[in-house]
């Protein structure tokens, strides 16, 4: 049965809740600095199957840049299913485009590109299937059926911050007319 | 010896004068009457409650403001912790306990929804590491098992969404399960702990082979080393029990290869460098063996035997048959020496690998070249025997166990 528990057992506890507490703050913080820090790119999304789009309280999103030609493979060796890489983004009139993809994180970009992290989800002939974890838009209150109506038969723009060491969000989602 | 057991006995003892009343009494004294089915009540009755206020609030989550839903994360989290703490206060262990691991839960749920919550992305498992160490703080605070074993699926869970979600494997979270719920082991012997932990710890090891892209083999390097931490335990139970996981692992292994070993698509997988592989387990054997003389049980090195590199042989039947020599060598000296030890549990153990192998054994080499009615009934004929024959020599061996009671019948 149970140890006596040592004296000082309740400092211990107050201490180890108290921390857990704080780090569940620090996620929520880290959620407010990478909009406040972050640079604010746009998205474009391919339509979705109807069927498909709204997962109970979330949208499922597919993006452009989930798809990108081999090409833009930089490194010698071929990527590996679930490798992390790095795509560089640049504008591409509305939306940002992918123009390269990376192994190890990219240093010296021109000012106009930025790093979005992702994973490969599968290697094609020409193409990679790139995974962001941005394929899931958690609708904010009542706008689920919006989006689900209006998203079937028209793109998306998704506004993503990336925030200077890395860390991406989605901010906003708006349906094009 | 359980207090129902004497409730229902002892009058009879009583009847027939073998003890009076007052010696009856002073028995059940010895045995009070368990108080967990009491403490499950409660449990229970906590889960249901909260369970409706956790439905309540997920019909309503996502209309929430962020602030009320991270307030309700909060109070839940805290609120659960403090209760366990004054459930422990008071004597109820199994409630405390029961509360504690809930906030440890609420912690864990926390940290995802308010990454939700904010769309915010893991690009590590940073997060998830911290719901593990604080499960580790835990184990240690309450000292309770239950909280280990929490822990160990706590980490497996984490290891195994960052090797399959984010492709990379985090060493510090292998390291510190090993070392931090190793030590803790190693210090509190048990063996239902033992068996657990070893699951955890082979569960971290195949997920770094998969991630390694290295041969699967490799695995089995890790895995002993799992078992010879078993050698070394003082506690012998706990050291058995470590070594339960591993050693089923290759025998399935070993199973394995015997009965698909024939196809071949996979035997690239299989082979390591010689060398290289030979070593690594040769240390890891050599740490064993030194653990088993110093405490005198070198009988059990025959183990190892599941471990010889049949794997090596090429493909197709040699590699089928070197498959089943390595299973019939290790069911083999697992029976003799249950027999010489007259261990009734390992006696019955034995003898269900032993048929097990003879099954594949008798499947493998003559479902090619036989008639299938004949195939079955032979097979059938020649497992009935074996059954029969290794029932009869551990019943033998069970019977000259206890002689010293016999000549008084």
């Amino acid at each position: 049965m149970a140890t006596p528990l040592p004296s000082n057992h309740r400092r211990w506890v107050l201490l180890l809740v108290a921390a857990q507490m704080l780090f569940i703050l620090a996620v929520a913080a880290a959620g407010y600095a990478t909009t406040a820090y972050g640079r604010v790119v746009t998205l474009r999304t391919l339509p979705v199957d109807p069927r498909d789009l709204l997962y109970g309280d979330y949208v499922r999103l597919n993006y452009t840049i989930s798809q990108v030609p081999i090409s833009l493979w930089q490194e010698t060796t071929l990527p590996r299913r679930r490798q992390a890489v790095y795509v560089v983004l640049r504008p591409a009139g509305e939306a940002y485009e992918a123009v390269r993809v990376y192994a190890q994180e990219p240093t010296e970009l021109p000012a106009d590109q930025i790093v979005l992290r992702g994973w490969i989800e599968d290697r094609y002939r020409r193409s990679l299937h790139i995974r962001y974890n941005l394929e899931r838009y958690y609708v904010p209150e009542g706008k689920g059926k919006e989006l689900e109506r209006k998203g079937r038969h028209h793109n998306m723009l998704v506004r993503v911050s990336i925030a200077p060491w890395g860390q991406a969000r989605i901010t906003e989602a708006q349906v094009l007319p | 010896m359980s207090r129902k057991f004497l409730e229902t006995e002892s009058p009879k003892w009583v009847e027939q004068g073998i003890i009076n009343a007052e010696q009856q009494q002073r028995l059940l004294g010895l045995y009070p009457p368990d108080e967990k089915a009491i403490g499950l009540l409660p449990l229970l009755g906590s889960l249901l409650v909260g369970l409706s206020a956790l439905s309540l609030i997920a019909a309503n989550w996502q209309g929430l403001p962020e602030t009320v839903r991270l307030g309700i994360l909060l109070s839940a989290l805290a609120g659960s912790y403090a209760a366990g703490e004054h459930f422990l206060r008071r004597g109820n262990h199994s409630l405390g306990i029961g509360l504690t691991g809930l906030g440890l839960i609420l912690f864990g749920a926390s940290i995802i929804l308010v990454s939700q919550m904010y769309q915010l992305i893991g690009y590590d498992v940073t997060g998830l590491v911290a719901w593990a160490v604080a499960a580790t703080a835990l184990t240690y605070l309450y000292q309770s098992r239950a909280l280990f074993i929490m822990t160990v699926v706590i980490s497996c869970i984490v290891q195994g969404y960052n090797t399959g979600q984010l492709g990379a494997f985090s060493y510090a979270t292998a390291a510190f399960t090993a070392l931090s719920l190793g030590y803790y082991w190693w210090r509190h012997p048990d063996a239902l702990l033992s068996t657990v932990l070893a699951i955890g710890l082979l569960w971290q090891a195949g997920l770094l082979v998969s991630f390694l892209h290295i041969k699967i083999t490799w695995f089995f390097v890790g895995a002993m080393l799992i078992y010879t931490l078993g050698d070394w335990q003082n506690d012998r139970p706990a050291g058995r029990a470590m070594q339960g996981p591993p050693i089923a692992a290759a025998f399935l292994f070993m199973l394995g290869l015997a009965v698909f070993g024939e196809a071949g698509s996979y035997t690239d997988m299989l082979r390591p460098p010689l060398l290289a592989y030979l070593a690594a387990l040769g240390a890891v054997f050599g740490l064993s063996l030194v653990a088993k003389r110093k405490r005198g049980r070198l009988g059990g090195a025959t183990d190892w035997l599941l471990l010889l590199p049949g794997f090596y042989l090429p493909g197709g039947l040699p590699l089928a048959i070197a498959a089943l020599v390595v299973l019939y060598a290790y069911t083999g000296t697992l029976l003799w020496r249950a027999h010489q030890e007259q261990n009734s549990d390992r006696v019955t153990l034995g003898t269900v690998l032993f048929i097990l192998t003879t099954a594949v054994a008798y499947f493998k080499l003559t479902w090619g070249f036989m008639d299938k009615s004949l195939f079955f009934l032979l097979g059938g004929v020649l497992l009935l025997g074996l059954s029969w024959y290794l029932q009869r020599r551990a019943a033998q061996t069970l019977a000259s166990s206890e002689p010293t009671d016999k000549p008084r019948s």
